[in-house]
């Protein structure tokens, strides 16, 4: 988010040499650093370090000598130093005192942008926020609303409580959304916003209640533009629920899913990554949006982007907004399908590629996505069974860490069942399936899974053995599962704290390893 | 047989859809690579780094608890959970090579079933059997006696059951015998059904002295010989003798050594 287009000014070979040593202990720091800096990295928000209009000359050069750590007091003293200024400055009067604002609020946004973890704290004791407050009143020139909207933007990249304080700021922000503000400008409020949606539910709601959606909507209208990118990212952040009201609102901006559409079909990579967002939280809280998105023929458009990218930024939101549609009532999601493309084997084989992808987050969504399709018709199971996705999954249940296992486990033994129709009727096991899939070799993963002190897969791994006792012929099971030691995992449950699975691994054990067990040999 | 496993209420594998809300922690690995990825070109991180932080990332917020009655522990990986387990979980008797999850389980185990000392003890009618909870300190006539303040007084379920119960024909059990090779841990062992009742019949089989107590005794319970390596784990399904007198079902089968 931060560098987006101007590649040129971030690695100057002039510079590199000197910050080289610096940018390497920079990142070991940044790989061992605390708790507290971790959570910074992967929180929601994003600081902005070069400005939305790419930036001057000058600025290029003082953006990219990041500080390190141990400068941090001499920093803060500089910000407050700044704010001090900024202050003088806002209450000047007379000639230059435009200028004069513009410069102090610069420098003050240049202290907030150069650090890893920049003196927000230091800014808002010295008063920074009503300041910013007041440089961005209507009228203002655009270079000021330009520097206050960003240096908003960095103190709500912060700590929760430090992006509260941007709560004054807001009605502003969202007003300099409209279309008749500079783009630069209206991005640069988007970014902030976007930081401010990010915090949390609460911010969310006071923003949507400020009205900050319509305008920002209507800024991913355009084809392409940086503007697009931030505001889609700001969107994302702001309709992300678990509430689903935001989604609601969105879906009823006059055009907003052709947009969606339009973007997913032919745009660049970075804007269709953040639309993708967008997408996945449509169709997780969005009954209206799923349905006239299916009909707009999502399916296909996502299926192309599995196929055909490689960017793992992409794939991610891509992937979980196919598994969103998927988990929806697969037989409604057929009926919208358009025909004669094959779209269902089209989905198989791309999820397939992502089982193959060397990112985990990858394989384990992928294969949810499968295990839900695997949940439907036998017509599903039998498109799966016979696809390349079969020897992948086989591998991923021996050897892929836990998590991707738990989820390939769900395929497989979905695969082997019939789903059960009646209440209380014992779901039928499809044999042919269970006995290919066991001769694949995945009975071991599925005693493994006993073995773990994640309830739900030990809970897996017993149905599982219950279908292998029960289903494979001639009585094999019991020697098959006897022979990849499923007895003593089951034994395990003798001193486990959960009842549920204690009664399930004793049944079975009574039941096919009882007294009668290997008599008749 | 069918309706057997339906009344006991298995929960059969059934395909089933599953859908996530957009902030269960089923997405939090995809959501935090979102956020390092697009921090990685600001703060110049490779993509090993990357991967590093989202699995610290990962691990410190997700611990996990030992699910075995009454350990406190919680780790930090599935690897250190198994280290853990394999270290304090399997404690192993030395005599039958039984499994037992903590070492004063495994001390009562050894007293209850390769004690004849505590066998001449019952008989006189001593208050023998321990409450399995730690600090409990009641004792208590017989196992049934036992298991009823288990289930009583500590709301242990009915079905927790120390030593496990089932019987094996003797035709299985001298098929077993030859087949059986002696070990020490469990783990290697594949010949398991349920060893169950043999310890206590394979009496004849057993090599080394017959201890002069045991003949003392009026309970037939006792393999109150020593036979190091013959067993492999399956000391959860042991069931003393005593045991089999006072439950009904199945014990008939089952003829017992006099001695």
């Amino acid at each position: 988010m931060a560098d987006d287009g101007s590649a040129s000014n971030r690695r100057d070979p002039i510079k590199s040499s000197v910050g080289n040593v610096a940018g390497q202990r920079r990142r070991q720091q940044a790989v061992t650093v605390a708790k507290e800096r971790r959570e910074s990295l992967v929180r929601a928000k994003r600081l902005c370090r070069v400005g939305t209009n790419g930036g001057d000359d000058e600025d290029a050069f003082v953006e990219n000598e990041m500080m390190i750590d141990e400068e941090q007091p001499v920093l803060e003293a500089q910000t407050v130093k700044a704010v001090e200024e900024l202050k003088s400055a806002v209450q000047s009067q007379g000639k230059g005192v435009m200028q004069k604002r513009v410069t102090a609020l610069r420098e003050l946004r240049r202290l907030l942008s150069k650090s890893e973890f920049p003196p927000i704290d230091a800014a808002l004791s010295a008063g920074a926020i009503p300041l910013l407050v007041q440089c961005l009143s209507f009228g203002s020139p655009d270079e000021q609303l330009l520097e206050s909207a960003w240096c908003l933007t960095n103190i709500a990249a912060g700590k929760p409580e430090e992006t509260k304080a941007l709560l004054p700021a807001l009605p502003l922000l969202v007003a300099h959304l409209g279309e008749k503000s500079s783009a630069p400008v209206a991005e640069q409020c988007a970014w902030a916003i976007g930081n401010v949606a990010g915090e949390g539910e609460e911010l969310r709601n006071v923003l949507l209640s400020q009205g900050a959606l319509p305008p920002l909507a209507r800024m991913i209208f355009p084809d392409k533009g940086s503007t697009v990118r931030t505001a889609a990212w700001a969107l994302s952040n702001l309709i992300k629920g678990p509430e689903s009201k935001a989604a609601a609102q969105l879906v009823r901006v006059d055009g907003i899913v052709d947009a969606i559409l339009r973007h997913l079909k032919k745009t660049d990579e970075e804007i269709a990554t953040e639309i993708a967002w967008i997408v996945v939280y449509l169709s997780a809280l969005s009954d209206i949006a799923t349905s006239m998105l299916l009909k707009g023929g999502i399916l296909q458009l996502l299926v192309e982007r599995l196929a055909t990218s490689d960017s793992l930024q992409l794939l991610i939101p891509v992937l979980r907004s196919l598994g969103n549609f998927v988990s929806v009532d697969p037989k409604a999601m057929l009926t919208i399908l358009v025909g004669g493309q094959n779209t269902e084997e089209n989905i198989i084989n791309v999820l397939a590629k992502c089982l193959r992808s060397e990112h985990r987050v990858l394989k384990k969504e992928a294969a949810w996505v499968l295990s839900n399709i695997a949940a439907g018709s036998i017509e599903h199971k039998r498109m799966i069974h016979s696809s390349e996705a079969m020897p992948l999954l086989l591998r991923l249940l021996s050897t892929s860490p836990f998590d991707i296992k738990k989820e390939v486990a769900y395929v497989l033994g979905n695969l082997c069942v019939e789903s059960a129709e009646g209440g209380d009727a014992r779901p039928r096991i499809i044999q042919e399936h269970l006995v290919s899939i066991v001769s694949g070799g995945c009975l071991r993963g599925f005693i493994d899974l006993v073995r773990s002190p994640d309830i739900e897969a030990a809970r897996l791994g017993l149905q599982f053995i219950e279908l292998v006792l029960r289903g494979m012929p001639n009585g094999e099971g019991s020697k098959l599962v006897e022979g990849e030691d499923g007895i003593d995992a089951m034994e395990r449950f003798q001193f486990h704290e959960n009842e549920e699975l204690r009664v399930m691994a004793n049944s079975l054990v009574d039941k096919y390893f009882g007294e009668d067990y290997g008599i008749d040999e | 047989m069918a309706m057997g496993m339906a009344e006991l209420g298995f929960p059969y594998w059934n395909p089933l859809r599953r859908r996530f809300p957009p902030d269960s922690p089923f997405f939090a690995s995809g959501n935090v690579e979102r956020e390092l990825l697009a921090k990685q070109v600001a703060l110049d991180f490779t993509e090993d780094e990357i991967n590093n932080l989202q699995i610290i990332v990962e691990t410190e917020s997700r611990r996990i608890s030992c699910p075995i009655v009454g350990c406190p522990e919680r780790l930090k990986s599935l690897d250190n959970f198994e280290d853990h387990y394999k270290a304090r979980h399997t404690a192993s008797c030395s005599v039958c090579s039984r499994v037992y999850p903590t070492s004063r389980l495994l001390s009562i185990h050894i007293s209850e079933a390769h004690d004849s000392f505590f066998q001449a003890k019952v008989a006189r009618g001593y208050d023998m059997y321990e409450c399995l909870v730690e600090g409990c300190g009641l004792k208590f006539k017989n196992y049934k006696a036992r298991h009823r303040h288990l289930v009583d007084k500590h709301k242990f379920p009915t079905t927790f059951e120390f030593f496990k119960r089932t019987q094996l024909s003797k035709k299985r059990r001298e098929k077993l015998q030859k087949q059986r090779v002696p070990k020490l841990k469990h783990e290697e062992d594949k010949e398991e059904a349920s060893s169950d009742a043999m310890e206590v019949e394979d009496k004849a089989s057993l090599d080394g002295l017959v201890s002069a107590l045991s003949t003392l005794t009026t309970s037939d319970t006792t393999p109150s010989n020593v036979s190091f390596g013959r067993r492999h784990g399956r000391g959860l399904t042991f069931v003393p003798r005593s045991v089999h007198r006072e439950k009904p079902t199945n014990s008939s089968s089952t003829p017992g050594p006099k001695t």
